[in-house]
C-alpha cells in the first residue's frame, strides 16, 4: 500500500491503496465521487475525464500515484455555491445533455477548453471534445452549447 | 508490489540495479495501463514511476542539438515554440495523437520506447536524424533511432536501462518538411499509415537532401534509402514524387512479401509518400 | 401552433439537471456495505459440448464466497422469445461470450482470479460462422430443430410476370456488417435481498419487464418478490434487453446464494464479447424495371445473422420483409427474409431493428435506376415514391397522411442537391484527387411494433395535495428524452409548467407492464398513455370544479396554471391550479389515475405476407455531402440534411437532438462501424478497435423538422428515435458514388472498400471448422 495526498474540488485527501490503483477507481470506489464515468478504461472514451492541475486526462489513464500532490477538478466541483458553471447551464439549454453518460467528462472538456481559450472557433471546440465519444447526440447541440457558454462568459467578462 | 518514485537522475540510476525483468517503468501510463488489462500481461512486482525525474521534462537547445526529455508530453511539445519552428512535423505529428486527454499525459519516451510500428513520433524524428539518450548504471550513452527498434515492440533497451531523451539538429532554413497521418477517422485514430518527410531544394528546384520515413510499412523501423537515393539531384515534380513512392512500396513487399494487407497498402503507400513530399516542398496536391 | 403552451416548445430536459452535475446515479454508481462482486468464466470455444466444470480451485480462493455453474439455478436457465439463451451454459457453448460460472467475492479482482481457475472440459463441435453456409443441408447444428430461426415471406401480384414485362433488369448482391451498440455505459448490476424473502434489482435494462420476468423465473420466485429499479441508463439503443438482462440475473442468483448484495458489472471488453449486435445481412435485390424509370417487379432475398441465440430476430426480419420494397410503388412482389443460427456473436434489437440493411439495399438499388435510365435520384424517387392512399407490397392502403414526396423535397432544397449533384457527376470533379459528391436517401418506417407484437402501453399520474405532479410511466427514458416528452404531455394537458412535474424512476411494481421501450414507440405509446392518465385526472377536477364554482364542465380549460371557464365569448379565471386541486382533497377526491393506450388494429398472413402491419408510418429523408480521398479511400463527411416527418414535435429541441445522434450513429455504419470477429472470436472488443465517430468527424448537420399530425399520436406525435438512423448509410454510400462513379455494396465504406471495391481480411473466415482459441 502507498499513500497519496492530493486535492478534489478544493478538498483535501489523503488515501491508502494498492499502486496498481487508478485515478478513476480512487475517485469512484474509494471516494465515492461517481460523477467521474467508466467508459471503456483504456482512455479512448473520455467519460472519465478529469482537470488535472489544469489540464484534461483521462482518470481511467493515470496512475493514482501519479495524482500525488496535484489538484484536481471533478464534475462534482464545476458548480460553484450551488451555482451551475455557464457551461453546464447551456448544455441544458442547447439539449446537449442526452443519457448524460459522456456528459461530466464532456463538461470538462468544455470548461478546460475556455478557461485556455475563451473564444474558440468551430474548429477548436472539435478538437478539443475529440477524446470525449458521445453515442446518443452526434455532438452538434454540444458544439452548440459550448459556443453558447463561449458568449455568455464573454458577456460577463 | 514495490513502488519507486527517483526524484532526480541519481536515484533513477540507482533504482536501476535492482531492476528486472518484473520491473515495471511507468512514464504518462497512456500505453502500460492498457497494455496491464491484456490477457498476456504479468503483474510487475516493482514500479518506477519517471514522473517526478525533473531531468527527464525538459526541452532545451545546447550544442547545435535539440534535446526533449523523455518524459516531456504530447501537449508540452506541441506548445513549445522551438519545436514549432525548428522542427515542426514533430509538432505536427504529436498534434495528431489520440486526443487532448492523452496527448496531457502521453510522453515522447513513452511513444518511443512502446515501439508500436505505427508510432505517430518515430518517423519525424527518423527524418529528423535523432539519436536516443539511453541510461544505465554505467551512465549515459547515445542510439541513433534507427539502431533503437529491434522489432515490433521491441527495443534494444535492456531490463535495467531507461530513455532520458531524444536529439536531433534543428531543421536549418531552407529545409520543408511534413508529416502526414492515415487513420480510420480523424481522432482517436491509429495510423494506418504515417509518413515523415525533411526536404532540402536548390532555387532550380531541384533536391538536394531528402529524407523519407515512413511508419507501419516495415517491420523494423527505417527511412527508404532507395527512394531518397532515385529522389537526390531530381526536380520536384509529382512524377519523380510518384516514383519515390513506387520504390517504397517495392521496398515494402521486398522485405514483408505480398501479405493480406498488399493490396491496399501497395498503391497507397506509394501515394503517401509523394503526398508528405509534395507538403514538404510547399506544393498543393491537385 | 399557438394553440398549445408547452407542446412543441424547446423546453429543457427535466432530468437534465442531475446529469450535468455528476448527481445522476447510474447503475454503477450504486453501492451497499458489504456488497460482493460477480465476475465471469468465458467459454472457450465458439460450440463445443461441455463434458465437466470443476469449480473447486476457484471456490478455495480467500475472499470467494459463492461459484454458481448451470446446476444451481434454482428456476429457470432459459429465456427468450424463442426461450434458448442460457443464464449459464449448460449442456454447450455456442459463442464465445457464453458464460459457463460465475463467481462472487469480496472484490473484483478476487473475483475474476477465481474465475480464471475454473477448470471446463469441452468436446469440441464443428462451427459455422456464416449464416448462409449455416441454412446449407449438412451444416452444423447449433440448436434442436436446425439453424433456420425463421422464415418471412411477402408474396405479391406475380413477378415472373413482371419480369416479362419489365425493359431492363437491376440484379445487385449487398452486404452489411454487425455493428455494435456502443452505449457509452456498460452493462451493470446491484441485486439485494430485500426484508421480505425477495429481491431488488438495480440495473440498466431496456425493457426491464421482460428483465423482471427472465429474474423471477430464474430465481424460481413469483413477480411479485422481485422488484426492478430502473437506474438512470447511459444509452442502450435497443441493446440493453438480453444483454443487461443477463448481467442482472447473474448476479441475482448470487444474491440469493450468498444472501448479500452483489454487484455485477462488465468491462467495456465484457459488454462487446458478451452483448448481441446488429443484424449482419446478405441481401439479393433483383428489380425489374421499365425505361421511364417504374418498377415492374421486385425479388428479394436477404438472409440474416442471427448468432448463438434467437433472441430477435423474428422480430427483425419481420420488419425487414415489410419494409423490404421500400416506399415505392411495385406491383409484383416476392420477399424471402431468412435469419440463421451460427456460432457468432447473437444478434438482436438495434436501433433501426431490421430497416438499415434493406434500406442501404433499396437506396442504393434506386440510385442505381437513376443512372440507368439517366434521371437524378430526387427524379427517379419522386418518380416512384408512395403518395396519399398507395398499397404497400404487403397489401395495406395507406391511410394517413403520405408526405414522402414532401421530405424529400425539402431535403433536396435545404441542400441544393440537384445542382449540386450534376456538378459532382462530371469528369472535372470526378478525376481529382479530392473529388466531393453528394447522395440522398429516402425511407418510410412502420410506427411500434406492428402486427407481430402486443402493443399497450401504461402510465400513472398523481396529483399531490399541494398541486404538485408525479408521472410514472413504463416506458423508459434512456437518453433519447422519453420523461420530457411524457413530462410535457402531462402539463399540457393539466395547463402547468413543466417545472411542476416531477418523473419518478421506473419501477416493477409501480406500473403495469408496457412492453420494451422500442420500434420508436416512446411517444406514441408512452405519451399517449401519459395523455390519457393526465386527461383522467382533469376529469375528476374538472367535475369538483363544476360543483364548486356552478359551471359546466365541458366549459372548463387548464392553462397558465389557472382553471378557467371558456364558457361563450369571454374566458374568466376561477381559481388557481393548486385551489382546485384542495378543494378535490378537500372533497374526497383523490387526484391519481392511470392510462392504458392501446393501438388501432393491425394484421398479418405469415403465408402470403399481406395485411397492414403497422397502424401508422413516418417519413424521411438524407442528403449527405461528402469529400473522397480517391488516394486513400478516405471519406470526410462535409454537410448532413436530415429531414423527418413526426407528426407533431412534441419538444422540437429533442427531436432535433434524436436526428442529430441517428445521423452520427447512421453516417458511422455507412463508413466506419464494424464488429468483427474472426471464426467466432470478437476482435473489436474496446474503442480502441470499434471505431465511432468523434467530434471532429460528425459533418455539419441541418434538422428539418416536418408535421402533419397523425390521429393516432398523442397531439398528433408519432415517432423519429429510429428513423434518424435508418436511411443515413446509404445516403453516404450514395454520396461517395456521385464522386466517384464506384458503388459501395459492402458495408461499411471504410478505406478499403472505396479504394479498391472490396474489404481485406487477416484471416478468410472459413465455415464450418473446428477452431479452437487459446484460452485466456
Amino acid at each position: 500500500m502507498i499513500t497519496v495526498s492530493l486535492t478534489i474540488n478544493k478538498k483535501e485527501y489523503t488515501c491508502e491503496i494498492d499502486p496498481q490503483t487508478t485515478l478513476l477507481e480512487l475517485l469512484r470506489e474509494h471516494l465515492g465521487l461517481t460523477g467521474t464515468k467508466r467508459g471503456c478504461e483504456i482512455g479512448e472514451c473520455g467519460a472519465c475525464t478529469v482537470i488535472m492541475d489544469g489540464l484534461t486526462v483521462n482518470s481511467c489513464l493515470v496512475p493514482a500515484f501519479q495524482a500525488d500532490g496535484s489538484d484536481i477538478t471533478t464534475i462534482e466541483g464545476i458548480a460553484s455555491n450551488g451555482k451551475l458553471h455557464p457551461v453546464q447551464e447551456a448544455f441544458l439549454e442547447y439539449d446537449a445533455v442526452h443519457c448524460g453518460f459522456c456528459t461530466p467528462g464532456m463538461v470538462l472538456s468544455a470548461v478546460n477548453l475556455l478557461d485556455n481559450n475563451p473564444q474558440p472557433s468551430q474548429e477548436d471546440i472539435r478538437r478539443a471534445l475529440a477524446g470525449n465519444l458521445c453515442r446518443c447526440t452526434g455532438y452538434q447541440q454540444i458544439f452548440d452549447a459550448v459556443q453558447a457558454a463561449s458568449k455568455k462568459m464573454k458577456s460577463k467578462r | 508490489m514495490n513502488y519507486l518514485r527517483p526524484k532526480n537522475l541519481t536515484e533513477l540510476t540507482r533504482t536501476l540495479s535492482d531492476a528486472s525483468a518484473a520491473t515495471q517503468f511507468v512514464a504518462g501510463g497512456t500505453d502500460v495501463l492498457v497494455e496491464s488489462r491484456q490477457p498476456y500481461f504479468s503483474k510487475p512486482q516493482t514500479l518506477i514511476d519517471l514522473s517526478r525525474v525533473d531531468e527527464l521534462k525538459s526541452i532545451s537547445e545546447t550544442n547545435g542539438l535539440i534535446r526533449i526529455g523523455a518524459m516531456a508530453t504530447h501537449s508540452e511539445i506541441i506548445a513549445q515554440p522551438l519545436i514549432q519552428r525548428q522542427a515542426p512535423l514533430l509538432a505536427q505529428a504529436c498534434a495528431e495523437i489520440g486526443s487532448q486527454q492523452i496527448r496531457n499525459r502521453g510522453t515522447l519516451g513513452g511513444n518511443i520506447c512502446n515501439a508500436s510500428p505505427c508510432a505517430d513520433t518515430v518517423p519525424p524524428l527518423l527524418a529528423l536524424d535523432a539519436q536516443v539518450e539511453v541510461l544505465n548504471e554505467q551512465g549515459l550513452r547515445r542510439v541513433a533511432m534507427q539502431e533503437f527498434f529491434v522489432k515490433p515492440y521491441q527495443t534494444v533497451l535492456q531490463k535495467n536501462e531507461v530513455l532520458t531523451a531524444v536529439y536531433f539538429p534543428p531543421l536549418p532554413d531552407g529545409y520543408g518538411s511534413a508529416f502526414y497521418k492515415l487513420g480510420r477517422r480523424k481522432a482517436l485514430a491509429i495510423s494506418r499509415i504515417n509518413m515523415a518527410a525533411v526536404l532540402k531544394t536548390n532555387h532550380h528546384g531541384i533536391i538536394e537532401e531528402v529524407r523519407l520515413a515512413p511508419g507501419s510499412v516495415f517491420p523494423v523501423w527505417k527511412r527508404v534509402a532507395a527512394a531518397e537515393r532515385f529522389l537526390t539531384g531530381k526536380k520536384i515534380t509529382d512524377q519523380n514524387f510518384m516514383q519515390a513512392g513506387q520504390i517504397t512500396a517495392q521496398e515494402m513487399i521486398k522485405i514483408s512479401g505480398r501479405r493480406w494487407s498488399t493490396p491496399y497498402k501497395e498503391p497507397v503507400v506509394a501515394a503517401l509518400v509523394k503526398r508528405v513530399l509534395l507538403m514538404a516542398a510547399g506544393l498543393e496536391e491537385q | 401552433m399557438s394553440s398549445f403552451n408547452i407542446i412543441g416548445k424547446r423546453e429543457p430536459r427535466v432530468d437534465a439537471l442531475g446529469k450535468v452535475t455528476g448527481a445522476a446515479k447510474y447503475a454503477d454508481d450504486y453501492n451497499l456495505p458489504h456488497q460482493l462482486h460477480g465476475a465471469v468464466k468465458y467459454a472457450e470455444y465458439p460450440h463445443a459440448e461441455i463434458l465437466s466444470i470443476d469449480t473447486s480451485e476457484a471456490e478455495k480462493v480467500p475472499g470467494v464466497e459463492a461459484v454458481l455453474t448451470y446446476k444451481d439455478v434454482p428456476g429457470a436457465n432459459h429465456f427468450g422469445l424463442i426461450p434458448n439463451i442460457r443464464i449459464l451454459a449448460d449442456d454447450h457453448t455456442r459463442y464465445l461470450g457464453d458464460v459457463v460460472a460465475v463467481v462472487a467475492a469480496v472484490d473484483r479482482r478476487t473475483a475474476q482470479k477465481a474465475a480464471d481457475l475454473i477448470k471446463v472440459k469441452y468436446r469440441e463441435l464443428l462451427a459455422v460462422f456464416d449464416p448462409e453456409e449455416a441454412l446449407e443441408e449438412n451444416a452444423p447444428v447449433i440448436h434442436e430443430g436446425g439453424n433456420e430461426i425463421v422464415h418471412h415471406k411477402v408474396r405479391k401480384g406475380d413477378v415472373a410476370a413482371g419480369f416479362e414485362e419489365a425493359d431492363f433488369i437491376i440484379e445487385k448482391t449487398f452486404k452489411t456488417q454487425p455493428i455494435e451498440h456502443a452505449y457509452l455505459e456498460p452493462e451493470a448490476a446491484l441485486v439485494y435481498p430485500d426484508e421480505h424473502d425477495g429481491f431488488t434489482v438495480i440495473g440498466c435494462m431496456q425493457n426491464f419487464y421482460t428483465s423482471h420476468k427472465v429474474i423471477a423465473a430464474a430465481l424460481g420466485l413469483p413477480l411479485n418478490k422481485v422488484q426492478i429499479i430502473q437506474s438512470t441508463m447511459g444509452g442502450s439503443f435497443g441493446g440493453k434487453d438480453e444483454a443487461a438482462t443477463l448481467v442482472a440475473v447473474r448476479a441475482a442468483l448470487l444474491a440469493q446464494k450468498t444472501g448479500r448484495p452483489v454487484k455485477m458489472l462488465s468491462t467495456r471488453e465484457d459488454s462487446i464479447r458478451q452483448s448481441y449486435k446488429r443484424h449482419a445481412y446478405k441481401l439479393y435485390y433483383k428489380w425489374g424495371c421499365k425505361k421511364d424509370g417504374t418498377i415492374a417487379a421486385m425479388e428479394i432475398k436477404a438472409v440474416a445473422d442471427g448468432g448463438a441465440y434467437a433472441s430477435m430476430s423474428p422480430f427483425v426480419t419481420w420488419r425487414s420483409v415489410v419494409q423490404a420494397t421500400g416506399p415505392y410503388y411495385c406491383p409484383n412482389v416476392k420477399t424471402d427474409v431468412y435469419a440463421a443460427y451460427t456460432n457468432n456473436n447473437f444478434t438482436g434489437a438495434m436501433r433501426g431493428f431490421g430497416s438499415p440493411q434493406v434500406n442501404f439495399a433499396i437506396e442504393s438499388m434506386m440510385d442505381e435506376l437513376a443512372e440507368r435510365v439517366g434521371v437524378s435520384p430526387l427524379q427517379i424517387r419522386l418518380r416512384n415514391a408512395f403518395e396519399d392512399g398507395a398499397e404497400t407490397a404487403t397489401g395495406q392502403k395507406l391511410t394517413h397522411r403520405v408526405s414522402l414526396k414532401e421530405v424529400l423535397i425539402k431535403a433536396a432544397e435545404a441542400s441544393d442537391f440537384e445542382r449540386k449533384w450534376r456538378e459532382y457527376r462530371s469528369e472535372a470533379n470526378r478525376t481529382k484527387t479530392f473529388p466531393k459528391g453528394i447522395g440522398l436517401s429516402c425511407a418510410y418506417r412502420g410506427v411500434s411494433l406492428g402486427a407481430e407484437g402486443v402493443d399497450a402501453a401504461s402510465a400513472v399520474v398523481y396529483v399531490q395535495p399541494d398541486g404538485s405532479v408525479t408521472v410514472s410511466a413504463g416506458i423508459i427514458d434512456m437518453g433519447q428524452g422519453a420523461r420530457t416528452v411524457m413530462a410535457q404531455i402531462v402539463a399540457e394537458v393539466l395547463g402547468i409548467p413543466l417545472q411542476r412535474i416531477h418523473f419518478l424512476e421506473p419501477d416493477s411494481g409501480r406500473v403495469a407492464d408496457s412492453g420494451p421501450t422500442v420500434a420508436s414507440r416512446g411517444t406514441i405509446m408512452g405519451g399517449g398513455a401519459a395523455k390519457i392518465a393526465a386527461e383522467n385526472v382533469r376529469e375528476i377536477m374538472k367535475h369538483t370544479a363544476a360543483v364548486v364554482y356552478s359551471v359546466s364542465p365541458a366549459h372548463l380549460g387548464f392553462r397558465d396554471g389557472k382553471v378557467w371557464d371558456d364558457n361563450g365569448k369571454s374566458s374568466r379565471p376561477l381559481c388557481t391550479f393548486e385551489e382546485l386541486t384542495a378543494a378535490c382533497y378537500a372533497r374526497g377526491k383523490p387526484l391519481f389515475a392511470s392510462g392504458v393506450r392501446h393501438v388501432a388494429e393491425t394484421n398479418w398472413d405469415e403465408e402470403t405476407g399481406q395485411g397492414n402491419a403497422y397502424f401508422t408510418f413516418v417519413y424521411g429523408a438524407n442528403v449527405a455531402e461528402v469529400q473522397v480521398d480517391s488516394a486513400t479511400g478516405q471519406t470526410e463527411l462535409l454537410n448532413f440534411v436530415s429531414v423527418h416527418d413526426v407528426g407533431r414535435a412534441i419538444n422540437k429541441a429533442t427531436v432535433e437532438g434524436q436526428i442529430y445522434g441517428g445521423v452520427a450513429m447512421g453516417a458511422g455504419y455507412g463508413m466506419m462501424e464494424e464488429f468483427i470477429q474472426e471464426n467466432g472470436e470478437a476482435k473489436t472488443i474496446n474503442f480502441d478497435e470499434y471505431y465511432i465517430l468523434t467530434a471532429m468527424d460528425v459533418p455539419k448537420m441541418k434538422a428539418v423538422i416536418v408535421e402533419n399530425p397523425d390521429e393516432h399520436g398523442p397531439f398528433g406525435a408519432k415517432s423519429v428515435g429510429e428513423p434518424a438512423v435508418e436511411m443515413a448509410a446509404p445516403a453516404v454510400t450514395n454520396a461517395i458514388y456521385n464522386a466517384t462513379g464506384r458503388r459501395v455494396q459492402n458495408l461499411p465504406a471504410n478505406l478499403e472498400e472505396v479504394r479498391l471495391g472490396q474489404k481485406l481480411r487477416r484471416n478468410v473466415q472459413r465455415a464450418s471448422v473446428a477452431c479452437k482459441i487459446e484460452p485466456k
